[in-house]
């Protein structure tokens, strides 16, 4: 249930983060260079836009991992995987956390060949939009999410 | 003013989805339910909080210590790692929400499975399951756009069975008990399109345009024109699909993509085509 280190006005005794799905910055991790303007106050997508929102829309993104991952005919590996990360006010994105299961929704580790390519792919994606409220450009939290059958890309959510 | 009508009850029913998050503890109280009723009351201070927060979900989980079969709390619980795209965590709430009550919670289960995670096989078991128990309407899908039957026959649809998923539209319209939803037409003219039947594809896609105009239906009413050899027709839609898409006159949902979105670049790439042409 907890992805990262807890934010730090959690009590030390909670189980949960700050929010569900939080995540707090690891320096193992992360890139140093990737900071949010408002670190206590990072949105959800859904919060700031009814869907998400990229250049191009979901289509340009689509077209993004159609073309740039390459299946490997010998990995038959099937299930989900969501790569969450932050995009933050300036449009740039950091903070990139991987889970993964089987279509019983159960976790399950992907061969690497895979989780590999999708985070490298996502991590290059430069299409987020910035998303703003009544008080300006916010942080706000993103995924996709991959179905994967017998090694290829099915569809790609949300 | 039947349209109205329809949009009236369709929106209400939403209403009463969004309202129905909070439950009347008495309910529990009628049925001699103490312990139900007891964590009714402790899960009603979750409200005041944002469903992601550490504070809705420790106060649920003190409903849940309270009373263990409180199916109320699990649901409620599992909303924001649905939102999250934490499937794994969504799935083990969502579950024990439908093993506690089964009748409320498996309708709603399928549909998130659908709208959620597309996953259509298990969509339609758990809404055929629904099915299985129930004497009358089924219901309709949270947020109130979709009857459960019209999610069941995307799923089939999107498995590759168009021709059960028609079967199941067909169906689901011409029972005058059930309310045509906003995508309901548009839905159907897709699958007709898809399967060649264009002359009734381009009668629902109508019927779309009169309920509720979008870039999709005028897109597709542009393709059936285009596969019967129509070209001004062709023109004419596709230019409208456009207009009304720069307008965002378009199909989106909260959260999710939509089934049979249509997306600037395919409308622009289908009027260069007939340029080319």
């Amino acid at each position: 249930m907890t992805e990262s280190c807890q934010h730090p006005s959690v009590p030390k005794d909670s189980k949960y983060l700050s929010m569900v799905g939080d995540i707090a910055p690891d320096p193992k991790l992360d890139d140093p260079s990737f900071t949010l303007c408002d670190e206590k106050n990072t949105k959800q997508y859904h919060n700031l836009n009814e869907e998400m929102q990229y250049e191009g829309e979901k289509y340009a993104l689509d077209q993004t991992f159609a073309s740039q991952f390459k299946a490997d005919p010998t990995i038959k590996d099937s299930g989900m995987i969501r790569i969450r990360f932050i995009v933050n006010c300036k449009g740039e994105t950091g903070r990139f956390r991987l889970i993964s299961s089987g279509y019983d929704y159960k976790e399950k580790q992907f061969d690497k060949a895979i989780t590999d390519q999708l985070m490298t792919i996502t991590k290059s994606l430069k299409g987020w939009k910035i998303l703003s409220n009544k008080r300006g450009p916010k942080d706000y939290y993103q995924y996709l999410t991959f179905k994967i059958t017998d090694g290829q890309i099915k569809e790609i959510m949300p | 003013m039947i349209k109205l009508t329809k949009y009236i009850i369709v929106w209400v029913i939403a209403l009463c989805q969004t309202i129905s998050t909070a439950q009347n503890c008495n309910v529990f109280l009628y049925q001699k339910d103490t312990l139900q009723y007891e964590a009714c009351l402790i899960a009603e201070d979750a409200y005041q909080y944002y469903q992601y927060s550490r504070e809705y979900q420790e106060i649920l989980d003190k409903a849940i210590e309270k009373c263990p079969h409180f199916s109320y709390a699990y649901l409620n619980k599992s909303t924001a790692y649905l939102k999250s795209g934490d499937f794994i965590t969504w799935k083990y709430l969502i579950d024990k929400a439908v093993e506690y009550n089964f009748r409320e919670n498996i309708g709603y289960r399928g549909w998130c499975k659908f709208q959620f995670f597309r996953d259509y096989q298990g969509a339609i078991d758990d809404i055929e399951s629904l099915e299985a128990v129930s004497k009358g309407n089924i219901g309709y899908s949270a947020g109130g756009h979709y009857h459960l039957k019209v999610a069941k026959a995307l799923c089939y649809k999107q498995l590759g069975d168009v021709n059960k998923a028609i079967s199941i539209m067909e169906e689901y319209m011409a029972d005058t008990t059930l309310q045509v939803s906003v995508f309901d037409h548009l839905h159907l003219g897709a699958m007709y399109l898809e399967t060649g039947i264009y002359e009734k594809a381009i009668t629902q896609l109508n019927l779309q345009t009169v309920q509720n105009d979008l870039a999709e239906n005028q897109y597709y009413l542009a393709l059936c024109h285009q596969k019967m050899g129509n070209d001004s027709l062709f023109t004419e839609h596709i230019t409208k699909a456009k207009e009304i898409y720069l307008r965002s006159q378009k199909m989106v949902f909260h959260y999710t993509e939509p089934i049979d979105r249509v997306y600037l670049e395919e409308i622009n790439q289908a009027l260069i085509g007939n340029e080319k042409d």
